[in-house]
């Protein structure tokens, strides 16, 4: 079991009602499994799942990247800036 | 030079920082706050930023238009936090020697802002507010 800091913006921020939670991650340690076990906890994320983008460490990534513990890792909502 | 702030834009000192004697042409695009949207009227935008992750790219995306194009200043600011209908929420400036590539290489960095930079703007209107995701204005990602 590996540990990460999730960082949470815009709607999703807003469903979990903080900024930033730590999560369990099982195997495969990947970004897929640690938004699996977030998803868990917050069922309301699962509509999510295929609209977010994983960044870790502060860059856009995949789904199947491999995490370590501690790593800050966030799950993307469609980006509206400007 | 990129930044994310919470203070005013000032359009005019951004124009002064990217001014220069060999600069034939200056295109500067400011994003502003509009009145409505999708036929509902709007009392502010709210913005919020993973800024850390947001300088980083705007500094890649600054990269990328001076790789493409010979540009001699470039400056990309978003503002966060609550903004009045009016207020400048994000800037693209650049100078080069000619309009053409003036033009493009501003064009370039607001799209890619708009479709890439972790920002997300919330709208507040009489009755609610609400999370702008997956507009048709959106542009789509480039990776």
């Amino acid at each position: 079991m590996i540990t990460v800091n999730v960082k949470l913006f815009g709607p999703l921020k807003d469903i979990l009602h903080a900024d930033e939670v730590k999560v369990n991650v099982s195997p495969p340690y990947n970004g897929e499994a640690a938004f699996n076990a977030l998803a868990e906890m917050y069922p309301e994320l699962r509509a999510w799942k295929s609209s977010v983008r994983l960044a870790v460490n502060l860059e856009y990534t995949s789904f199947d990247r491999t995490l370590t513990s501690g790593d800050e890792i966030s799950f993307i909502p469609p980006v509206s800036g400007g | 030079m990129v930044s994310i702030t919470t203070d005013p834009i000032d359009v005019a000192s951004i124009y002064q920082a990217v001014q220069s004697v060999h600069a034939g042409g200056i295109v500067l695009f400011a994003g502003t706050v509009r009145n409505r949207s999708q036929g509902r009227r709007v009392n502010a935008l709210e913005y919020s930023a993973y800024i850390p992750m947001a300088e980083k790219l705007m500094a890649a995306i600054e990269e990328q238009m001076r790789a493409q194009w010979p540009l001699h200043h470039v400056v990309l600011v978003h503002r966060v936090g609550m903004l009045a209908l009016g207020e400048v929420a994000i800037v693209t400036a650049v100078a080069a020697a000619h309009r053409k590539e003036a033009f493009e290489a501003c064009r370039f960095g607001i799209d890619r802002i708009k479709a890439e930079v972790p920002i997300w703007k919330k709208e507040h209107f009489e009755d609610g507010q609400e999370w702008v995701v997956g507009r048709d204005d959106a542009d789509t990602p480039m990776t």
